[in-house]
């Protein structure tokens, strides 16, 4: 026995002993406490952004050190509670319940003391050693609230160390606190009492889970008891045993009866009654509550008559600011790239036919180059995004917008995604990241090509003047963008009601008061999505330029149908003296060429060989191949058809091609080339940056084959129907 | 429930009147706390180091004084026992209000709590029984002005009378309870239910909508849905569907 007793004291020193040398902590906090700003205070640089295992919750952790001890901080996921409401709960409780932290620090915003310690009375049930940081206290105090510190710790059992997030003060005192909280033994552990009755069951479902010796070994009775009661899917569903959700049955049953309300209900006023009990102790107001500025603001910013002209204002000067802004330096990414090609161009003899060389300028600097020519882009609109996030306007451009979002069953978060859709899909899908809702995530990242990007304005462009009257430009070009966007509410409707079925999520949430962003937080939080972007995106886009570079390069054709060695010799001698007809007649032949290779590569037999199926859509080979080349990017379908059309560089001025066009189609063809071109598999870049953020290939690749099947189907009873009425006006 | 401690009756009248001056004012202040006793500053700083010694105040030099939340349930015991009384006294028995007034403030301190307690009832049991009631008490003055007894028969029959106005106050009552999406904005109310289960209703009562919280009003968004309100100190947003879930009571 006294055996037993020395070898646990001595497992018990060498657990001290390991935890002075390293802590593990985690971050805990309501949304919107300055979680992520304490976080930053606290590991600076020294951060590492992934996903927890099995779910898109985006994890973070980095390393700090405290006189010489080493400690690894995790930022869990913002929750106002640990139910089973939503991923980021579940994902934090069960960080909590399987890693078993050293030490908890609790985020909380002193100025909204009473709704962030609800989270904190939740952990204290969890048996963790807690330390909670009284946040933003300078805003606190500026209102007149005053804490008795020590009196606070020890009605809450926990130490409690004031900090202001973003001046960085209270860092090292925090440090202090979580290593003593480490080290030392737990104050006296404190809990809420629920009252008599409930403390009495919870009693005996506690003793009764210990007893019939469930595998839940790491889950303290108490706590599983509480959570049984509140009927918590999640545990009944791990406890399992028939004999213990009886009982509680029962039990809820009965005490229900004699409360008047549901047990979770009595539960959550108990939790609040102990800190209300807390606060009106060791918290004092001294000067009245007044209306706040963030008050004053919000009657202008969401008020009933401005609030939308002031969102939509708002939301064309981040769409101007991201793609004007940032407009001259794709430019400049783009002529560097062009630099770079021909850099290495002149390391070959000039007329070379190396593979390598072309690998190199088309596939790889031309893929690396596609993935950094978006990175102004994504950089500006996340600096866009963090300000209006982080100051707090973001929640009421969800609240203003959220009526109109809900109607086609998405949350109001999804209204700014979609709209950056129509600059570009890439960023729109990165900024889906506000949405907390998985499904409504994903149901947002999928419709939001049919937001009809940038571009694929140039094949509009191309098109619509080669086919239909002046008058009618502007009308076409707004039917489009039109059907994209009524495209885009039927499918997330449709999605909402079929394959992410699921009920709404609830718009119950903090309109957070207005903050100044600070340029830390913004510059890390921009500098880790473009990071994020160029790392998982990057290497995607990479590889699939690659493949399409092959694919529209091999095989190479040796055997020409014409002798253009002898038609270029034939025309040298004839214009000998013409040296303009003569430059025209050679890239005639060069054009001819091109073309001819073009259709003997991969690209082209595929073109040919899925012509069957593209012609119930009045499309023939030509515009399968292009199709197979705007995969690489929407706009360079029109550069493709300039190839097999054999009319040399083309781009959406291009009349020669516009006369090639109107020669080979009819508006109803041109119609559909634009429809498909809207509606079908969006660029390999948003498809992979849909596999980034969506965690895994499944649903990229169900984006790409669903919205190229329903733009295969569309078009194609478009044409058909078309067809009959023309041929019926014909 | 009853304070353990005993304080002597100069001290119950001062936790009394800090607890009606907190009540009206916000704060209460030495000067006031004087000016109401109609006793001495000096005296009025006796007092209060200790009620402060006994953790019922929060009390220093030069601020403001409040109530600890011991010294409020201390206080507001006072003040019962003051109304209890006071109650008693006029619409019992009949007696002139400021003569009630000053009796039940020399009674209060002396009233042991079971006979206090069985007052409260028979209070309560007279003012609801249609036996009793308004009525009845009447029935007492006009007794006490006339000294007989001769009009017994008028008086039964107008009970019937009573019973059903009673019961329509009641109905009325129970209109005072609206779903919280009725609200005007800048109305008050107190949270009363939130009706039926599911995920929705635990998060609306862990962002602290639980029963008893009081909530005010706030703005309503531009197109006409989610509404705003203020709980515990903070904005909440919600949906109209879902506040529709959430039935409160007028204040």
């Amino acid at each position: 026995m006294a055996n037993i007793m020395r070898v646990a004291e001595h497992q018990n020193q060498r657990k001290t002993a390991t935890r002075s040398r390293h802590i593990d902590v985690a971050l805990a906090g309501n949304p919107n406490s300055g979680k992520t700003t304490i976080f930053n205070n606290l590991t600076g640089a020294r951060q590492h952004v992934g996903n927890y295992p099995g779910v898109t919750v985006e994890k973070k952790t980095g390393t700090c050190e405290h006189h010489g001890i080493k400690m690894s901080v995790v930022d869990l996921p913002g929750t106002y509670s640990l139910t089973a409401h939503s991923g980021e709960e579940m994902v934090a409780r069960d960080y909590i319940i399987n890693e078993r932290p050293d030490v908890v620090v609790v985020i909380l915003d002193a100025s909204n003391l009473e709704r962030n310690l609800y989270l904190a009375t939740q952990l204290m049930e969890m048996n963790v050693r807690l330390v909670l940081a009284l946040n933003m206290s300078d805003v606190a105090a500026a209102r007149g609230i005053k804490f008795d510190l020590g009196l606070l710790s020890q009605l809450l059992g926990a130490p409690v160390v004031p900090t202001v997030g973003h001046r960085n003060e209270g860092t090292s005192e925090l440090l202090h606190a979580i290593v003593s909280a480490a080290t030392n033994e737990q104050p006296e552990h404190v809990s809420v009492s629920y009252g008599k009755e409930l403390e009495d069951e919870i009693g005996r479902i506690s003793d009764l889970i210990t007893t019939s010796g469930t595998p839940l070994g790491q889950y303290p009775p108490r706590w599983l008891a509480i959570k049984l009661l509140e009927s918590d899917q999640d545990v009944r569903k791990k406890v399992g045993s028939e004999e213990i959700l009886g009982a509680v049955e029962q039990t809820a049953e009965r005490l229900e009866k004699l409360f008047g309300h549901p047990l979770e209900v009595i539960i959550a006023g108990q939790r609040y009654g102990f800190i209300s009990g807390a606060c009106t102790e060791a918290v004092r107001s001294t000067v009245e509550a007044r209306h706040t500025a963030s008050d004053q603001i919000d009657a202008v910013v969401t008020n009933r008559v401005g609030g939308l002209p002031i969102f939509f204002g708002l939301m064309y000067l981040v769409f101007h600011l991201t793609f004007t802004l940032g407009d001259p330096p794709m430019g400049w990414l783009e002529s560097l790239f062009g630099w770079l090609g021909k850099v290495i161009d002149s390391w070959w003899s000039p007329g070379s036919e190396s593979a390598l060389r072309s690998l190199l300028i088309d596939g790889v600097i031309g893929g690396v180059g596609g993935v950094i020519v978006f990175l102004p882009n994504i950089l500006l609109l996340f600096v866009a995004i963090t300000i209006l996030e982080d100051s707090g306007y973001m929640a009421r451009a969800a609240f203003i917008m959220d009526r109109f979002m809900h109607k086609i069953g998405l949350h109001g978060k999804s209204f700014i995604p979609m709209l950056i859709g129509f600059g570009c899909s890439v960023p729109a899908i990165m900024a889906t990241r506000t949405i907390e809702n998985r499904k409504d995530r994903l149901t947002t990242m999928l419709v939001v090509p049919l937001m009809s990007c940038g571009a694929r304005l140039p094949i509009y462009a191309l098109i619509i003047p080669a086919f239909f009257p002046h008058s009618w430009h502007g009308p076409m070009l707004w039917t489009i963008y039109v059907i994209g966007i009524i495209l885009a509410v039927c499918s997330a409707k449709l999605l909402k009601l079929t394959l992410l079925k699921g009920q709404a999520p609830p718009f119950v949430m903090e309109l957070p008061p207005y903050r100044l962003p600070t340029l830390k937080g913004t510059l890390i939080h921009t500098w880790e999505r473009a990071w994020l972007y160029l790392r998982k995106a990057g290497t995607i886009i990479l590889g699939i330029s690659i493949i399409l570079w092959a694919l529209t390069n091999y095989p190479k054709k040796t055997d020409f149908g014409r002798v253009y060695s002898a038609e270029i010799a034939a025309a040298e001698s004839a214009y000998e003296s013409d040296p303009e007809t003569l430059a025209a007649k050679m890239d005639e032949i060069e054009q001819a060429m091109q073309a001819e290779e073009l259709a003997y590569t991969m690209a082209g037999r595929i073109g040919h060989a899925i012509e069957p199926l593209l012609r119930p859509m009045g499309f023939d080979w030509k515009i399968g191949t292009a199709l197979i080349g705007a995969f690489a990017a929407k706009e360079v379908f029109v550069a493709q058809m300039g190839i097999v059309y054999a009319v040399g560089e083309a781009d959406e001025e291009s009349d020669p091609l516009r006369e090639r066009l109107h020669e080979s189609y009819t508006p109803l063809q041109a119609f559909c080339i634009m429809l498909f071109c809207l509606v079908s598999a969006p660029c390999m870049a948003t498809v992979a940056v849909t596999k980034r953020e969506s965690g895994s290939w499944k649903w990229a690749l169900f984006q790409l084959g669903g919205l190229t099947t329903l733009a295969y189907v569309l078009t194609t009873v478009v044409y058909q129907v078309g067809s009959v009425f023309t041929a019926g006006a014909g | 429930m009853a304070t353990t401690m005993k304080l002597s009756a100069s001290l119950e009248d001062y936790l009394e009147t800090i607890f009606h001056l907190v009540a009206e004012e916000q704060v209460a202040r030495a000067r006031d706390i004087a000016k109401r006793l109609k006793v001495g500053q000096s005296s009025v700083t006796g007092a209060l180091h200790a009620l402060a010694e006994k953790g019922l105040v929060n009390y220093a030099p030069y601020e403001v004084i409040t109530l600890t939340p011991k010294g409020e349930t201390a206080a507001r015991e006072v003040v019962r026992r003051h109304e209890v009384l006071r109650d008693f006294l006029v619409k019992v028995l009949l007696v002139d209000e400021r003569a009630a007034d000053k009796a039940a403030c020399e009674m209060e301190h002396a009233i042991p709590p079971p006979i206090l307690e069985r007052l409260i009832e028979f209070v309560e049991f007279v003012e609801v029984c249609p036996r009793g009631g308004a009525k009845w008490i009447k029935g007492f003055r006009y007794h006490c002005e006339h000294g007989n007894l001769d009009n017994c028969e008028r008086c039964i029959a107008s009970c019937l009378d009573d019973v059903t106005k009673k019961k329509s106050e009641a109905g009325r009552k129970a209109v005072m309870t609206v779903a919280l999406a009725e609200l005007s904005p800048g109305q008050k109310a107190k949270v009363e239910r939130i009706k039926g289960r599911g995920e929705i209703n635990k998060r609306l009562v862990d962002m602290g909508l639980t029963p008893g919280s009081v909530i005010e009003m706030g703005r309503i968004a531009p197109l006409g849905d989610p509404i705003e309100i203020k709980v515990r100190g903070y904005h909440l947003s919600l949906r109209k569907e879902e506040a529709e879930k959430v039935t409160v009571e007028l204040l």
